[in-house]
């Protein structure tokens, strides 16, 4: 990198040089962005916005990738898809993750925020602990699980006979092997939140604190009416993150139950991956993307009517 | 920078200007469902092709079979696709050919090649009339039964050669404490097996092929209902392992082989399975060891040595060089096939090399399989990667009690439907 | 009654960390047993420590290979990432030009929705680039996908620069590039390693898009190997956990050495977003 500029720097100018000048400067300031933003620009149309807009141009035919799509078959995947009852649970199984993450996992990871927010040694040690599941890959995450839910060797079947009861075949019970996945979620994610949580507790001025309790305000109260809606830019993004996230849940599903016992526990994603990808069903797994994506266009709307309202 | 980037496009060039003074051919040879002892005579053999022909390479890729089959579709689609694939034949090697992703090797296997393979078995791998591929083994479904636990529970084997004898065993077993059957329901299909050899011995070979043609009411037909009947008599009586949901095929061969349970209805690889997968690797001790044919059921259409069964051999991509043909062809020759027979990898689809074969029971099973009058290819198979599916899945949703025997069909016809 | 509080606060914390490590113990510590001692005794301490799961994995070539793949697909992901999205979002911070908001709402849908909307036609675009079962294959979506996170948390960055180290470079006649690299980057370090992070944990852990775009096993990364070690090693648990825990490793190591930048990363952007 040599030192040299281009441009000689103070050079006086005249007043028309100058306005000439200045449109040359805009022009070429508008090249230097385009230089700029290039290689995100077409990055990103390429790999993300193409082929969303594909999926929903694909979704409307029945074709296994090879050559191109030729055979139209209109509506028929969405038929198919609406019809089929495999769907129907991956949906209400995707749902189940939404609403657990909101409304089990989201509050876990407020209370647990508030005892380890005051810092010191001990708090930080039980931070480290509670962040560290979401470093560690989902997959793996879903594998120490199935370890441990299973039925002849794994730790809950083990209490199980120490307590003297049969040991549960979690993994392998269309009924309950939902319940462990939500479980491995909750396992996952919750310090993520948390530590969210932790940083907007932080940001909160202790004077505040202090003046509620000069006031008489109990500790609910002060948590009530001022830390949380101090804390609330914090809990709307983790909102944000638990939904978007819940939603394309796949990577923990795989490793755990594989969308089993007998396509019990299937999410969105998986259901989309079995039946879809493995097959090159190009057009009915397409449908299943457009769906996904109406999912989180909806989601997206509803937060900002009612989520990000309360700011603006 | 650039000067790096000019010397490496320079050195690529070189490379690029110098391969065809040792033009090499890589053959990219995709194998599936075998034990590790099978792999690595598979690599040794690859390796004897390659020394006799140096500009050959192999690249292998092994996989076991669920992991297998959802990855190969999307291999295919790729550029660097491999040359020879796993086969089970049926509905999904069609659906390979129609998606234009196979190579048509008849005209280089009529002849010597052709003859020295059984000759059912070179048409299990055919499509209207074109060869795609080339069989390397023969399999068949039976009963595999632990002659010790039955003795325990006062079963006699030969009572099992009736389904009603085998549901009193079932009973007997229970009653005595033992487990009376694995099955890998996680994995599905092994639950079909069952399914399918049901329906095979009440519907007879006609039942199948009018509900593949959809004439009557194909497989909403009162045959495999029949079929689906018979098999919850079964489930009633909770003769699978304890969470058999969750486990795979492999894990309840183990069970067999840790002489945890007394009975499994498997395909004759079993023989090899129950073995490498138990604890000890040593398996079911070969005394205790038995096998009949699938139980015969009332009023069955089929003829006794009916058999479900199938042909197992390797494909022919499209684009495929002519030394993976040519390897294919060393790979299922007799001399080869031998190797294999004896030691006791497979049942070889090569005319003459089964008689290598030292493994009591797939000697036995071997013969009986040559005897069959007929060999019902594994439904799943048949019925092409879509509805395969389904049927496994209707098994599995049948054993675990989420579906009724009469929903079993409907949903088969269904989805058999949607196909057209 | 501050004594019990504090009790049952410090009972509480010590439940829900129990939760957190005792599978991950369990896993360590299984990987040390042998398969009739992991059905006798899962919980406890092994009788005699038994090494050899441990050393197998060690000396396999699959663990070495799949933890190389994972570094290249993540260093690839991760240079590729800061680069593209730095030059975005100092254009969208510091120059102004035509269509600027309209370009910038157009990344954000990128938080929007997740690869998985688009699997698909993802897949048959990497096929037709021929770049199917090439790093590069996964390597050019995966950064695409968090595009739209990363040029939000530079551009929130580089927006608050003060204007006035701006006015003093273009008075020294700098052109943007010598200043953003000169100028502006050399102040970015945290946002940097923040974005670096953050994509960083992505790619090591991503599975659904290596899952789709990769082929051969020679090219996987530690995520796909590992699903195929549990499914070849179906029965043999101690061996499935002993190859868990190594692949562990590497996160746990790197999560307790930059625990600082990472927490910060993850939450810094989360909280300003």
């Amino acid at each position: 990198m040599s030192g040299a500029s281009t441009l000689p720097a103070g050079v006086a100018l005249g007043t028309a040089e100058r306005r000439r000048g200045r449109r040359r400067a805009a022009l070429s300031r508008t090249a230097t962005a385009g230089g700029f933003l290039l290689p995100a620009t077409l990055l990103f149309t390429l790999f993300v916005v193409l082929p969303v807009v594909e999926a929903a141009w694909y979704s409307f035919y029945r074709w296994n990738g090879y050559g191109t799509p030729t055979n139209w078959v209109g509506w028929r995947n969405y038929e198919l898809l609406f019809s089929n009852a495999v769907f129907a649970s991956a949906a209400t199984n995707t749902m189940m993750v939404v609403a657990v993450s909101l409304l089990l996992q989201l509050p876990l990871a407020l209370w647990l925020a508030m005892l380890v927010a005051r810092g010191g040694r001990g708090s930080t040690i039980f931070r480290t602990i509670f962040f560290l599941p979401y470093v560690l890959g989902e997959v793996a995450a879903g594998l120490i699980w199935r370890f441990i839910f299973d039925g002849n060797v794994g730790l809950i079947a083990a209490a199980a006979r120490a307590l003297g009861f049969e040991p549960p075949f979690l993994l392998a019970d269309p009924d309950m092997a939902i319940y462990t996945i939500l479980a491995v979620v909750v396992w996952k994610y919750f310090g993520f939140h948390m530590m969210i949580y932790v940083a907007g507790l932080q940001d909160i001025p202790r004077e505040l604190k202090e003046a509620a309790a000069i006031d008489g305000a109990s500790r609910w109260q002060s948590f009530r009416y001022v830390i949380l809606p101090m804390l609330w830019p914090a809990i709307r993004i983790s909102i944000f993150f638990s939904v978007v996230g819940s939603l394309q849940l796949f990577d923990v599903v795989m490793p755990l139950t594989g969308g089993g016992p007998s396509n019990a526990t299937h999410t969105v994603v998986s259901f989309q991956y079995t039946f879809g990808i493995t097959r090159m069903n190009i057009g009915f797994g397409s449908a299943v993307g457009v769906v996904l994506f109406l999912a989180c266009v909806g989601f997206t709307l509803i937060y900002r009517r009612f989520v990000l309202r309360e700011r603006d | 920078m650039r000067m790096w980037l000019r010397s490496a496009v320079l050195c690529t060039a070189l490379m690029v200007s110098s391969l065809p003074a040792f033009a090499q051919t890589t053959i990219r040879w995709f194998i599936s469902e075998s034990t590790p002892e099978t792999t690595v005579w598979q690599r040794d053999v690859a390796r004897r092709y390659q020394e006799a022909n140096p500009n050959v390479r192999f690249n292998i890729e092994v996989m076991s079979g669920e992991p297998y089959k959802a990855k190969l579709t999307t291999s295919l689609q790729s550029n660097d696709r491999p040359h020879l694939i796993y086969t089970w034949g049926g509905g999904v090697m069609f659906a390979q050919v129609e998606a234009g992703l196979l190579q048509d090797i008849t005209d280089r296997i009529r002849g010597p090649w052709a003859d020295s393979l059984n000759q059912g078995a070179v048409e299990a791998l055919s499509y209207r009339g074109r060869v795609y591929g080339a069989p390397s083994h023969q399999t068949m479904v039976a009963l595999f039964y632990n002659r010790r636990l039955l003795a325990q529970a006062g079963v006699e084997p030969e009572s099992l050669r009736t389904w009603d004898g085998m549901l009193e065993a079932v009973r007997k077993l229970r009653a005595a404490g033992i487990q009376p059957f694995s099955a890998g329901g996680s994995d599905k299909w092994p639950l079909n097996m069952i399914w399918a050899s049901l329906s095979l011995r009440v519907g007879g070979r006609q039942a199948f092929e009018a509900a593949l043609a959809r004439t009557g009411q194909g497989f909403n037909g009162p045959d495999f209902l029949r079929a689906s009947e018979l098999f919850k008599q079964l489930i009633d009586l909770q003769p699978f392992q304890r969470g058999f949901l969750g486990d795979t095929a492999p894990q309840a061969a183990g069970q067999f082989g840790d002489g945890r349970v007394a009975l499994q209805v498997m395909g004759n690889w079993f023989v090899n399975t129950q073995r490498t997968q138990s604890a000890n690797q040593q398996g079911v001790p070969d005394a205790d060891f038995g096998w009949l044919p699938f139980p015969e059921v009332p009023g069955g259409r089929a003829a006794s040595n009916d058999v479900v069964g199938g042909v197992n051999g390797f494909l022919v991509t499209r684009g495929a060089p002519p030394e993976a043909v040519d390897f294919l062809r060393f790979y299922t020759s007799p001399a080869v096939q031998r190797e294999a027979a004896e030691r006791g990898f497979f049942i070889p689809a090569s005319r003459g090399a089964g008689e290598a074969l030292q493994n009591r029971m797939l000697r036995e099973i071997a013969g009986y399989l040559s005897r069959a009058a007929y060999v019902q290819n594994f439904y799943d198979q048949m019925l092409g990667p879509s509805v395969g599916r389904v049927a496994n899945d209707t098994s599995a949703d049948l054993a675990v009690g989420r579906i009724t025997p009469r929903q079993v069909g409907r949903l088969i016809q269904d989805a058999w439907e949607l196909e057209r | 009654m501050r004594d019990e509080s504090l009790l049952l606060r410090h009972l509480s914390l010590l439940l829900v960390a129990g939760f957190v490590l005792v599978p991950l113990v369990t896993v360590a510590i299984g990987g040390f047993k042998t398969m009739g001692e992991l059905r006798v005794n899962p919980f406890g301490l092994p009788e005699s420590w038994f090494p050899d799961n441990y050393l197998s994995s060690l000396f396999s070539q699959r663990l070495w290979l799949s933890l190389g793949n994972s570094v290249l697909l993540a260093l690839g992901t991760v240079v590729l990432t800061l680069i593209v999205s730095t030059m975005a979002a100092f254009a969208f911070a510091q120059i102004h030009f035509l269509g600027k908001k309209l370009l910038f709402s157009y990344f954000l849908m990128g938080l929007l929705f997740p690869a998985a909307t688009a699997i698909l036609p993802l897949f048959i675009r990497v096929r037709n680039l021929g770049l199917l079962d090439t790093y590069w294959g996964v390597i050019l979506p995966q950064t695409a996908f968090g595009l739209g996170m990363a040029i939000l948390l530079l551009w929130g960055f580089f927006r608050q620069l003060p204007e006035a180290l701006w006015d003093a470079a273009t008075i020294d006649g700098c052109g943007y590039a010598r200043f953003l690299w000169h100028v502006v980057l050399p102040l970015s370090r945290p946002i940097l390693a923040t974005v670096a992070v953050f994509s960083l944990v992505h790619s090591w852990n991503s599975y659904l898009l290596p899952l789709t775009l990769l082929n051969s096993s020679r090219s996987y990364p530690w995520t796909l190997t590992i699903m195929d070690f549990a499914g070849e090693y179906s029965t043999d648990w101690p061996m499935i956990l002993a190859f868990i825990t190594l692949t562990l490793v590497p996160a746990v190591v790197f999560f307790l050495v930059a625990q600082k930048q990472i927490v910060a990363g993850l939450t810094s952007g989360a909280v300003k977003g």
